[in-house]
């Protein structure tokens, strides 16, 4: 009898043995963060990872186009969408719970995460050039999401110093969050010095790290190229004119780009000639098809968008009757709310969406040798000759810096620029002086109760 | 470990070896009419020797010598010792007493006597609700049993039921209790990928079930450690018997209609109502016509129709079921087979249900000290769903069709297409939703007694289930336009789980009972998923991805999860007088964080039982009392199988996947824990002719999974963490009376129960139902208290809609949105019950029986969120309910309707002005049989023949407007309890039947 009970109790020990073994269950659809980033490959797949919450609505896909459009609507366009949020950025009367500076804050801060764990885990790539374009590639997202986040959420570069609160900036995120006390961390808010000097510096190091160029499925990653076009456009923004018209005419020079034959191509086409930075979008994944995406709220074709913005009529009528970018680029809505001015740059779910054109490195490049009496690669006048040639335009003999900046917003409209030149030109929109608070999205009300440490913008 | 070796071999050591003088004592079980009772329990007593009669009432165990004693027990009758005085034959008559206390009750990992028990444990079994028409087995608790609240939600066939055992134990990790079948857990949670998934225990034939015992309180559910804070529901197959092979029928079929339906406007009163809005309209004199015309795109308003569309949403519904059992077997082995089918069509338009289900359990006895058996099931159904209450497509939804709009285009012929809302019944006619479930619930089991106090048990069970779902859009419906659309869903859910136990009895001495159990428990679940969409179907003959032109969609994911467990129990009666319950279990999961892999469950109950004192012995009045007390530790692990884990998953860029991180999680996170007293006292008088008990409970639930918010700046915007706690207590009352014995026998059964849940911790957040919803969780309320608007009627000067502020002033609507949140806000109302419960009465006289079964809900309110559209005084051109015509036209008029204008929102804001008492009294069940004589039954070698009449829902009683009061629309979010929105009401299904057996 004792031996059958040892012998029991034995097969029964090993039985649980076994089974606390089985307690250590991996989940399948998706891996465990301890184990998440272990090789080149794993940090591959985190930074186009960091780039699929870029493509969302809440950044490029949308609302980094659609609010600075909106934020200066004035005699422009209009939104009669449904959605609130959309509405009250038009009209400047943002709630600090609007629905619209609430994800696209939390967006930009999950891909700079993303960015700042390749970051901290490059130990991990032996290969020393890998290691480097990585690195490259994930301070390039981190630099251009900063950037986004200083023009929206604080007051602009070029506004004038009324106290501390006027120079607050957002919080400059370093460090990647790997586990509960990193992500309960609470941060200040950086000056709007500050941020711009970690968005210089991060997109000079990747300038410096990024291959020449992408194929294939990779198109839609940055290339040194593009690192250039972001930094011209961010000393455009500090009004830095010399270093933008160096930066966009490296980007000219290059030769890796063309101007496409036609306007409308660089909207109808994936990864033409012309953009520098593109969103890669097909049928399954898009910025949204239903209640997201720039197609839905821009478009009104036949079973496509619902027309939730039109252009209104000042603007259009800015434009030459022959001017292709009016004849070709702007519609009479035939789908939802029929009848209206439509954008015809936004007109599939699934097309790729331009960030970053060559067309705009020319007009900054002609801005800034106007503006510093130069003609470093080329005059000012055959720059903004050569798209109103593209564009069937009247071929202009003279020029002055309106020109340039009227060209600019005829060329650029709808891309997401609208209210960034405005500010930089401080020539503000409608009765909004450039630098009045309610042109700066308020810091989400969410974001303040998980944050003691931070401070509410002016207006709020 | 090493400890439970040596705990192992002291058992094993300690125990005396076999005893001498063992022989084989056979006999019959009969009732006072001499007729033979199948299924007694017989035990030699202080031994886990045991069996149960035959279909013949006989018996055969191996006694361990002459002075052994037989204990026969059998639920409803009286138990009784008898000695066995060296006798090798014996025949026993046991006297009916309706009294439950000599009844076996299943335990975890045992059975117990109820006299012996000190925990609070309801038991149901079969024959209390064989003949109730039930979907489900669920549905036969309903007002049974104390402390067991059940909602079935909606009158959709095949839903989930919302049971709640003694309250609500938590915010976000589920509050359905844990469900063994046969010692296996099965699968109770909802799968699939409808808004409202079917209830996977539909599956399991009600005819198939012995007993549902319900573990209530902590000495009784502790055993089951992690998995037990919402209470314990045991549910016990129907074993083989021995003796000749006795072959039973059932035969039942009937008919379904709503419990109620609403009345809406006709064309005429549709008219006259929208007339008078358009006119009042906050944007000018507007013209009814003109904008009907412009909102539907119809001159419909013009023509002649009067559409009663409601009715359109109800089909003529029924029930068949047929059902075969064969039992026998001889004194070694045993079986039962049986197979049932039921069909149901439902009460809603296009939904059906059917099942068919196989079974064969089996018991052999290899020798006197091993046996063998295995339970194997087999079951299909089939449910043609319909959609979730907010759908559109959601046939109720009809009801907010104008009646003055056609159901026939009369240009096309077919259905109308130009209707204000989607004509749904388009759905039906072009497309369907069907979910086909394959399961097995089958397990096997091993035991050896290696002596007659010491026996060792090994089970192994299975829970397969499959579950295909398959959606049709043709290409006329909404969903489907303009090319057809067609889904498919196929769910694979494995559940295996090992039981290992030592079960020993031992006397020692005159007066120290023990009875104990040790062993250990495995279970790993997995869950697979593999679903497609394809869009472009040629016609609407070719409803099969195959035939699509596009893939839209297509996913597979899996999951799954592991519990490894221990447990012990020992159960200690002193001077047969004195109980003292001992258990602890530690439950080990992959779903506890890595910092706290296991927890332990400990419980411990004191009873008393005070009638075998000497100064109550032999009372006249009291024939039984025991006061009892437990207080213990129990779990909650439904709380996700990978929440404490940080993950990364993919997520993609055009043609490319890259990988995100999804969620950070706490490395402590673990399950809720429920510490719960209870103190109850059991009693009989006279003879048990009436018998009652109280108890008492009071749980305390900690560490409740929230979310805390985190700053997103560092890339996540929350964290789920055991942050909160809530409680519950209350009472539960059962009295069961012998109104009258002897030849007219009236039993009745009553029970009335209460509990009080209050959050009492949330660190310091709240969560909100949604914009029109009212629930909310918030400190120091109970949960899913109503929060909102409080509407104050309609003010006589000038017809305006008017809402309480927090200081009680009554402001007209406009003055009122012009406040502040926090002067708008207060509660105005509780889905919870002030008590609930039920009375069954039994009547009983020659063949003839008649079982009427009550059910009521008291206190409760009701919130119809579809009131925002179908009783808002014709803000929108959505039927109105009837009520809304008595609105207000004239200075000074008195009413609660507010003046109606057109599209001006006019009392259309969020309030309780949908809020309502819930309390209702319900004729859940009644049956009316007659069991034919015997005399004239052997003559066809009929053994038994029941005719019946029976039915369900029969008469509801309430003040509710909407369709049912029994409501929980389960596509809201779980805070928002008790709201309704065209949500189906129940079906009253009313039956004939026979039952017979040879």
């Amino acid at each position: 009898m004792k031996k059958i009970a040892i012998l029991i109790s034995t097969v029964v020990v090993l039985f649980f043995s076994g089974c606390i073994k089985e307690l250590d269950i991996q989940p399948l659809d998706a891996i465990d963060a301890s184990i998440a980033l272990e090789t080149a490959e794993d940090l591959e797949s985190a930074i186009v990872g960091a780039y699929s919450i870029m493509h969302s609505g809440a950044l490029y896909g949308t609302n980094l186009n659609l609010l600075p459009e909106l934020l200066g609507s004035e005699n422009y366009c209009q939104w009669r969408g449904t959605f609130q949020s959309y509405r009250q950025v038009m009209n400047k009367n943002m709630t600090i719970d609007n629905a619209e500076a609430t994800r696209t804050w939390i967006a930009a801060y999950r891909a700079i995460n993303v960015a700042n764990n390749v970051l901290d885990n490059l130990n991990k790539v032996s290969d020393t050039d890998k290691r480097a374009q990585l690195e490259a590639e994930a301070k390039f997202v981190r630099g251009i999401l900063h950037f986004e986040l200083v023009r929206l959420y604080a007051k602009p570069w070029n506004a004038p110093n009324t106290g501390p609160k006027s120079r607050l900036g957002v919080p400059i995120k370093l460090k990647g969050t790997a586990n509960e006390a990193a992500a309960s961390v609470k941060v200040k808010r950086n000056t709007i010095e500050e941020v711009y000097a970690q968005v210089i510096q991060d997109l000079k190091d990747a300038e410096a790290g990024l291959p020449a160029s992408r194929n294939g499925n990779n198109r839609f990653r940055a290339t040194t190229y593009t690192a250039k076009a972001f930094l011209s456009r961010v000393y455009l923004q500090q009004q830095n004119y010399s270093e933008a018209l160096q930066k966009a005419n490296e980007v000219i020079a290059s030769n890796a780009y063309r101007l496409n034959a036609s306007v409308t191509s660089a909207f109808r086409n994936k990864f033409t000639g012309e953009t520098i930075f593109e969103l890669y979008m097909n049928e399954q994944n898009n910025a949204g098809t239903a209640n997201d995406g720039l197609t839905t709220f821009y478009a009104s074709l036949p079973g496509i968008g619902r027309s939730d913005v039109r252009i209104l009529a000042p603007f259009a009528n800015l434009y030459e009757p022959g001017d292709e970018r009016l004849t070709e680029l702007i519609y009479i809505g035939t789908g939802r709310r029929p009848g209206s001015r439509q954008t015809g740059k936004w007109t599939q779910f699934e097309q790729n969406i331009p960030v970053i054109r060559l067309a705009e490195m020319y007009l900054t490049r002609a801005e800034c040798n106007f503006r510093l009496n130069s003609t470093v690669g080329s005059t000012p006048l055959d720059d903004i000759n050569l798209l109103r040639r593209r564009a069937r335009a009247s071929i202009l003999s003279t020029l002055t810096l309106d020109d340039i900046i009227k060209e600019r917003s005829l060329e650029l409209c709808f891309e997401g620029l609208r209210i960034h030149d405005l500010k930089r030109l401080e020539l503000g929109t409608g009765s909004f002086s450039f630098d009045h608070p309610k042109l700066v999205l308020p810091i989400p009300e969410r974001e303040i109760r998980a944050n003691s440490e931070l401070e509410q913008n002016e207006g709020y | 470990m090493k400890q439970l070796v040596t705990l192992l071999c002291f058992f094993l050591g300690t125990t005396s070896l076999l005893v001498a003088q063992s022989y084989n004592i056979s006999g019959q079980v009969k009732d006072e009419a001499g007729e033979p009772l199948a299924g007694v329990t017989v035990v030699v007593k202080n031994t886990i020797r045991g069996t149960t009669t035959g279909n013949d009432g006989r018996f055969t165990l191996q006694v361990p010598g002459p002075d052994a004693v037989l204990v026969f027990s059998y639920t409803g009758y009286t138990q009784q010792e008898v000695p066995v005085n060296a006798q090798r034959e014996l025949d026993v008559t046991l006297v009916e007493s309706g009294s439950a206390l000599g009844e076996v009750v299943v335990v975890g990992f045992g059975t117990a006597y109820r006299q012996d028990l000190t925990g609070s444990i309801a038991k149901l079994s079969s024959k209390e609700f064989e003949f109730q028409p039930v979907q489900t087995f669920e549905n036969a608790i309903q007002g049974r049993a104390a402390g067991v609240f059940i909602n079935s939600g909606s009158g959709k066939l095949g839903q989930g039921l919302n049971i709640r055992v003694r309250g609500i134990s938590s915010v976000s990790a589920g509050n359905q209790p844990l469900f063994v079948i046969d010692g296996i857990p099965v699968i109770s949670e909802r799968i699939g990928s409808a808004t409202e998934p079917d209830n996977p225990l539909a599956t399991i034939a009600p005819e198939d079930i012995e007993s549902i015992e319900i573990l209530k309180d902590a000495a009784a559910a502790a055993i089951y450690g992690a998995r037990a804070s919402n209470g314990v529901v045991l549910v016990t197959t129907k074993s083989g018997r021995s003796g000749r092979t006795k072959v039973s029928f059932g035969l039942y079929g009937g008919w379904a209609s709503p419990t109620r339906k609403r009345k809406w406007l006709n064309a005429a009163e549709y008219r006259e109502l929208f007339t008078y809005a358009a006119q009042q309209s906050d944007f000018g004199e507007l013209d009814a016509a003109e904008e009907f015309a412009s909102e539907t795109g119809t001159d419909d308003w013009n023509s002649n129709y009067d559409t009663n569309w409601a009715d359109e949403a109800f089909q003529p519904a029924g029930v068949r079921n047929a059902s075969l059992s064969i039992t026998g077997g001889d004194a070694r082995t045993t079986f039962l087979i049986s197979g049932t089918f039921n069909d149901q069509t439902g009460i809603l338009r296009g939904n059906a249900m059917d099942r068919l289900t196989g079974r064969i359990n089996l018991d052999h006895k290899a020798s006197n000290r091993l046996r063998f058996g295995t339970n194997l099931s087999l079951i299909k159904s089939l449910n043609q769903r319909v959609p979730s209450d907010n759908a559109f497509s959601n046939p109720l939804q009809l009801n907010a069709l104008p009646p003055i709009q056609p159901k026939i285009d009369p240009n096309t012929g077919k259905l109308n297409q130009n209707t204000l809302y989607y004509n749904n019944l388009i759905d039906l006619e072009n497309g369907f939703n069907n979910a086909t479930t394959y399961r097995s619930l089958s397990n096997i089991y091993g035991q050896w007694d290696i002596t007659d106090r010491l026996s060792f048990r090994s089970e192994y069970g299975i829970d397969w289930l499959n579950l295909q779902e398959e959606q049709f859009r043709g290409r006329e419906t909404l969903d489907g336009a303009p090319t057809g659309e067609s889904y498919s869903n196929q769910v694979n859910v494995l559940n295996q789980n090992v039981n290992n136990f030592l079960q020993y009895v031992q006397k020692f001495g005159q007066n120290f009972d023990l009875n104990a159990t040790i062993g250990m428990q495995y279970q790993s679940g997995n869950y697979r998923e593999t679903s497609s969409t394809g869009q472009g179907l040629p016609n609407d003959r070719f409803t099969k991805i195959a035939s699509a032109a596009k893939i839209v969609q297509g996913a597979s994911n899996e999951s799954a999860y592991a519990f490894t467990s221990y447990f012990a129990r020992a159960n200690v009666k002193l001077f047969d007088r004195f109980l003292v319950g001992l258990s602890g279990r530690v439950d080990g999961s992959s779903r506890f964080g890595k910092n706290n892999r296991f927890g332990f469950f400990p419980a411990g109950s004191l009873g008393y039982v005070m009638s075998n004192e000497s100064f109550l012995r032999d009372n006249k009045i009291v024939n039984f009392l025991k006061l009892r007390a437990s207080y213990g530790s129990t779990g909650n692990a439904e709380i996700g199988n990978f929440a404490w884990r940080s993950l990364w998953g993919a997520n993609f860029v055009g043609d490319l996947s890259g990988i995100v991180p999804t969620r950070i999680g706490d490395e402590n996170l673990t399950w809720e824990t429920t510490n719960q007293l209870n103190v109850g006292i059991d009693f009989g008088l006279f003879n048990d002719r009436i018998s009652a008990s109280f108890d008492y409970f009071d749980k305390r639930t900690k560490g409740l999974l929230l979310n805390l918010p985190l700053p997103a700046s560092n890339g996540f915007t929350s964290i789920t963490k055991n942050i909160g706690d809530m409680t519950n207590t209350g009472y539960e009352f059962v009295l069961t009376t012998q109104n009258l014995v002897g030849k007219f026998r009236w039993t009745t059964n009553f029970n009335i129960s209460t509990y009080r849940n209050k959050v009492t911790n949330m660190n310091g957040s709240t969560i909100d139902g949604g914009s029109r919803q009212l629930g909310r969780v918030s400190e120091g309320q109970p949960f899913g208290y109503f929060w909102g608007p409080k509407y104050a009627g309609v003010n006589p000067d000038n017809g305006n809609a008017q809402y309480y502020d927090t200081d009680g002033n009554i402001l007209d609507q406009d003055d009122f949105l012009a406040l502040p949140d926090e002067k708008r806000n207060q509660i105005v109302g509780n889905p919870h019950p002030d008590f609930f419960g039920g009375m069954n009465n039994r009547f009983s006289y020659m063949g003839f029986s008649l079982d009427v079964q009550l059910q009521f809900v008291y206190g409760n309110d009701l919130y119809n969120i579809a009131g925002f559209f179908q009783s808002v005084n014709g803000d929108y051109f959505d039927n109105q309910s009837k009520d809304q015509l008595n609105y207000w036209r004239q200075p000074g008029q008195i009413t609660n309707i507010p003046e109606p204008r057109l599209y001006s929102g006019n009392g259309a804001i969020k309030s309780s002005r949908w809020v309502q008492d819930g309390s209702y009294l319900r004729v859940r069940a009644l049956t009316f049989g007659y069991t034919l004589p015997r005399s004239l039954t052997s003559r066809v070698r009929m053994e038994n023949l029941f005719v019946y009449v029976a039915a369900q829902n029969l008469f509801t009683f309430t003040k509710y407007d909407g369709y049912d009061p029994e409501v929980n629309a389960t596509y809201v979010s779980a805070v928002n309890l008790g709201h309704d929105f065209y949500t189906p009401p129940q079906a009253r299904i009313i039956t004939l039947g026979l039952n017979a057996s040879f």
